[in-house]
Formats: C-alpha cells, sequence, structure tokens
C-alpha cells in the first residue's frame, strides 16, 4: 500500500519535471514569436510556473516517492517545496508590477487588445 | 551588418570556442588531478575540530580553527588578514559614497509616495521577515553551513532595496532605518571586527605572553591565548561567530547606506553638486 502510493509520487514527480522543460520551450517560443510587452510577459509567467513552480513540485516529490539520497532526500524535498512556494508567491507579483507599470507607461500595442479591465475605474 | 559579416562573427566566436574547450581539454590550464591536492587536504583535515583531534592527534588541534566548514575557516582564520583588508575596501567604498553624497542626504518630500499596488505590497510584507530570518541564519551558522558574513549581509541588503522600490524611500526613514542609524550600525560592525582582530594582541601586551595578531584557537609557539570553540556548549569556533556577526552587521548597513543615498531624486542631486550652497542647506 504505502510501496503504492510513493510509487505514484514518484512518477507524477517525474511527469511534472519532463512536463516543465514542455512548459519551458513553449515560453521561450511565445518570448521570441509574440507581439507585444504584455503577451510575452505571458509567456515569462509560463516560463515561471510552468518550467519552475512545478519541476520543483516535482522534485519533492520524486525526493519523497524514492530513496535516493538517504535520510537527506527529506530536506532537499523540503527545500524544493519551500522554493516553490516562493516563486509561487513572487512571479505573480513581479509580473504584475511589470504589467502595471507597462500599461501606465502605455507600452503595449492597443490595436491588438482585448480587453482592458482597468478602464472602467481608475483607482488603481 | 550584412549576412557576410554576421557569419563571419559567429563562425569566429564559435572557433573562439572551439578552440578554448579543444585546450582545456588537452590539459592546457595545467594536469588534471585526480583527487585532492595536499593543501586542500590539510585544510579538509584540520578545518573541523573532531578530524584535527581525532585523525590527526590532539598536536594537530593548534592548526584546527573549530569549524566544521572549511571555507569560512579559510575566509576568517588561514586567510583572515586577507578577509580583514577587503573589508577595509568595502569600508572606503562606502566612505566614498556617504563623501559625495554629504550635505544632501534626508531630502524632504513634499508628498507621501504610495508606493506600487496593494498586491504586491502585500508579497513584500509578507517576504521581508523571511528574507531577514534567512539572512540571520547564514551569518549566525556562518562558521556550520555554507556562509558567512558577507553573504549574510548582502542577503538582508535585498530587505533596504526592495522596500525602497516598492513602498518607498520615505517608508523606509518613516519606519526609523535612516542614513544616520546605519552609519552607527555598520561603525559598530567595523569597531567590532578590529577588536575581535587586536584583543589577542591587547591581551598579550597585558599578560605579557606570545599571541598573533587575528589569533582564533592557540596556535604552536602562542599557546597561552585561544578564543572559546565553545560557548554554553554550544560550537561558535572561537573569533569566527564574532567576525561573522560584526560582518553582517557591517555589510549589511554599508549597503542600506548606499540604498539610501542611490534613491534619492537624481535632479535633488545634480542641482546640490552643481550650485551647492544654499540649495543644499535646506536638507
Amino acid at each position: 500500500m504505502i510501496e503504492d502510493i510513493t510509487a505514484i509520487a514518484a512518477w507524477a514527480g517525474l511527469a511534472l519535471f519532463v512536463g516543465g522543460a514542455i512548459w519551458d520551450l513553449i515560453a521561450a517560443i511565445g518570448m521570441n514569436r509574440l507581439p507585444d510587452f504584455l503577451s510575452r510577459l505571458h509567456a515569462a509567467t509560463i516560463g515561471v510556473i510552468g518550467g519552475a513552480f512545478y519541476p520543483l513540485i516535482g522534485i519533492s516529490l520524486i525526493l519523497l516517492g524514492t530513496d535516493i539520497m538517504g535520510e537527506y532526500r527529506y530536506i532537499a524535498a523540503g527545500s524544493a517545496a519551500l522554493t516553490a512556494f516562493l516563486i509561487l508567491l513572487l512571479a505573480p507579483a513581479g509580473s504584475h508590477a511589470l504589467a502595471r507599470a507597462a500599461r501606465r507607461r502605455g507600452l503595449y500595442r492597443k490595436d491588438i487588445l482585448v480587453t482592458d479591465q482597468q478602464e472602467r475605474g481608475e483607482t488603481e | 551588418m550584412s549576412g557576410v559579416r554576421k557569419v563571419a562573427s559567429a563562425v569566429a566566436l564559435l572557433a573562439i570556442v572551439a578552440a578554448l574547450s579543444l585546450g582545456a581539454a588537452a590539459g592546457g590550464m595545467g594536469p588534471f588531478f585526480d583527487g585532492i591536492r595536499s593543501l586542500g587536504a590539510f585544510y579538509l583535515s584540520t578545518a573541523p575540530p573532531q578530524i584535527a583531534e581525532l585523525v590527526l592527534g590532539p598536536s594537530y588541534r593548534g592548526l584546527s580553527s573549530y569549524s566544521p566548514e572549511v571555507v569560512t575557516s579559510i575566509v576568517w582564520d588561514y586567510r583572515g588578514l586577507d578577509t580583514y583588508f577587503e573589508t577595509a575596501v568595502f569600508f572606503l567604498a562606502i566612505i566614498g559614497a556617504v563623501a559625495i553624497y554629504r550635505g544632501i542626504e534626508e531630502p524632504v518630500l513634499r508628498r507621501p509616495a504610495s508606493g506600487l499596488s496593494p498586491i504586491v505590497r502585500a508579497v513584500t510584507k509578507f517576504l521581508i521577515p523571511i528574507n531577514i530570518a534567512v539572512a540571520a541564519s547564514i551569518a549566525l551558522h556562518g562558521h556550520l553551513t555554507p556562509g558567512g558574513g558577507f553573504q549574510a549581509g548582502a542577503a538582508l541588503a535585498v530587505a533596504p532595496i526592495i522596500v525602497i522600490v516598492v513602498f518607498s524611500r520615505r517608508y523606509l526613514l518613516e519606519r526609523g532605518v535612516t542614513k544616520l542609524k546605519a552609519l552607527f550600525f555598520r561603525s559598530a560592525g567595523l569597531i567590532g571586527i578590529a577588536l575581535v582582530v587586536l584583543i589577542p594582541v591587547i591581551w598579550s601586551v597585558i599578560s605579557g605572553e606570545w599571541a598573533w595578531v587575528m589569533q582564533n584557537q592557540w596556535k604552536p609557539g602562542a599557546e597561552a591565548f585561544s578564543y572559546p570553540a565553545y560557548l554554553g556548549g554550544a560550537l561558535i569556533s572561537g573569533s569566527i561567530w564574532f567576525l561573522n556577526l560584526f560582518e553582517f552587521l557591517a555589510v549589511s548597513f554599508g549597503f542600506t547606506i548606499l540604498f539610501l543615498l542611490i534613491s534619492i531624486d537624481e535632479d535633488t542631486v545634480r542641482s546640490c553638486m552643481i550650485r551647492g550652497g544654499e540649495e543644499c542647506d535646506r536638507y
């Protein structure tokens, strides 16, 4: 029973890890191909959340699901999970600040803008 | 740049990279050494106290710095004077910045700055305590784990620059982080370092026994003086813990001074520097 759970955790972690590489590739293509700052920022955040947050969770799961590294795997798994949590907090805040600054200075293409939620109420 | 030139420069770059890697692989950076060199083996076997005493024998205790973290013991014990003068260089850099900005500190802001949006501010408020805790642990565990005073100071200095960017300079000043206080704590750190370095000499003058500048544990030829390796049962590695703590103070507040100074409005600084006199006396 417990072996099944650890094996599932390890395989899920591996899937997240491989998925992270695919997200990173998509983000890199988006950074190159997308037309303006805001859409490129979208690609960048895909790279951060998909290419850094998920792989770190994956590393944590792999370490918990296998017995590589012996006792140290708990420390490494905890560090990876904590780093993932911090990235989850920091990346949206940073991209939000960038997007806000870009919108204030008009550094985006208005002709391809779909919607502007801040247009109605100019509060924050 | 034309196509031919682009291709030519790319080929040249690739050729340089290939030549360098080939040279390195063929042993151009010195012969490859499989294993630990004798100097490294000496550091590794003498820095941790248990190994020095158990493996090499009690007579090697005098060569140990009583720090299991070999890098920190090299930085603050084996080549301690080098680090001492590195700190002096950093001290001079800060003094230079303070001298350039003399007379234009603490300008009165006309209106309170609101800072970035509530989302960024909330995340920052959550992260600043984490930052301070991590920096303190890097400094106070510097003799046990990788890190040390300078790294911890640089880590803590992230806090003021983030607060300046996300909130405002005024936010920091209103919470008591002023240039004068930062200068005080930085000077306290530097005086602490100088004291830790010179205490063996002062002790030597008083007691008449032999002791070296910046001595940590007793050394062959200067057996009488030794900083305590343990304090209340906890390993503090003699002077290394104190040096890390004071370097942490000096570096973090040194960076804080720099960030406070470079966040002053550029026009204010320029008009002060060019015109001087009454323009700057206001501040």
